[in-house]
């Protein structure tokens, strides 16, 4: 039993610090997510009732969308790319209220997503977009 | 300073300006087809106050007017981002303190692509009814939305020759549309007889309509 519980042990013994990196990079993750699902009951799923694969971010969208949306939409359209601080910053905003809102526009197609080391980056992927003539 | 033309259902600074030829226009660089550089006319030799002066014009041509009225929500987003990234290559690397974005009104994508890119939106309205009804509903369900600066200049207004009447028509004003008033523009008979055949502001440098639109220069210099 005790050799059992080495051996699974061994991997941290080998590489502590890589193992709980990631563990906080999955834990920053699942409280991504965790945000998200927070935000959609507060504002009742209404914002994503109308779910879109790669919809445009054009203006008339962004008239549509409710304002605490909108706020966080029009500041990473003038930023062009910007995380979740970048953008509490400018809103003035919480850190995990922005990346909620974030993730909610990427749910529902308007922005895309990427990591880079343990940043999130979001952004509107104008060019990559289907379309448009 | 630079003018952009971006009323593409009327294009009209070619015209107003006296721009014989244009190699480039702006939906050329809306369309991905064109350096912004390129489409920039230089009229600095134009200008007699030593600061620079260029031109984004909009082609005038039938054909062009009909494209860009035919475009798309995806192409209207692409356009979005090409206007917002002038700010970047114009303002902060391009040598200009000031892009001017000349609209058309209405809820026409192109407007509201500018609206988004501005950081002042000016709105010229008169006391014509179908202007202040337009402009109020403009103003509550566009400019508000979108949490711009505003401003208001009344167009064309009839006797303010005295202070009271002046004071009377701002806090009309002010009371219509609650948003800060950047001018009163009266109503010149001079200017229409002019006929837009000139820039008459550059004609007529001491004329009372040229010391009301140096005022409001002024005062948006302040904002900065």
């Amino acid at each position: 039993m005790e050799r059992t519980n080495l051996a699974s042990m061994e991997p941290l013994g080998k590489k502590p610090i890589q193992v709980l990196e990631k563990i906080r990079e999955n834990l920053e993750r699942l409280n991504e997510k965790m945000e998200v699902m927070i935000e959609l009951q507060k504002h009742d799923k209404k914002d994503l009732q109308q779910l879109i694969p790669d919809a445009p971010l054009d203006v008339m969208t962004l008239l549509s969308m409710p304002d605490h949306l909108r706020k966080t939409a029009m500041t990473l359209c003038r930023m062009g790319r910007a995380t979740a601080e970048d953008i509490s910053e400018q809103t003035k905003r919480a850190r995990a209220v922005e990346s909620a809102y974030l993730n909610q526009l990427v749910i529902m197609g308007h922005l895309k997503k990427e990591r880079v080391g343990r940043k999130a980056y979001f952004f509107v992927d104008r060019e990559n977009t289907p379309g448009g003539h | 300073m630079c003018l952009f033309d971006l009323d593409f259902r009327a294009p009209s600074l070619t015209t107003l300006l006296g721009v014989e030829k244009a190699e480039h226009w702006i939906n050329d660089y809306l369309n991905n087809a064109s350096d912004i550089n390129k489409v920039l006319i230089d009229l600095t030799d134009r200008i007699g106050n030593c600061g620079k002066f260029c031109v984004a014009l909009a082609n005038p041509g039938t054909e062009a007017i009909r494209d860009m009225s035919a475009k798309d929500r995806k192409w209207e987003m692409r356009a979005l981002g090409r206007l917002l990234a002038l700010k970047t290559s114009l303002l902060n690397g391009g040598g200009f303190d000031y892009l001017i974005f000349d609209t058309s009104p209405g809820l026409q994508y192109s407007s509201i692509n500018a609206i988004v890119s501005a950081d002042l939106i000016l709105v010229a309205t008169t006391f014509d009814r179908s202007d202040v009804d337009g402009t109020k509903r403009m103003l509550r369900e566009l400019y508000d939305l979108f949490e711009k600066k505003t401003e208001v200049i009344l167009n064309k207004v009839l006797d303010i020759s005295s202070k009271t009447s002046k004071d009377e028509v701002q806090t009309k004003l002010k009371d219509i549309y609650q948003v800060p008033l950047l001018g009163i523009v009266p109503c010149f008979c001079d200017i229409l007889k002019a006929q837009g055949g000139t820039i008459f502001a550059q004609e007529k440098p001491d004329h009372p309509f040229t010391r009301i639109l140096n005022d409001m220069a002024l005062n948006i210099d302040h904002m900065q």
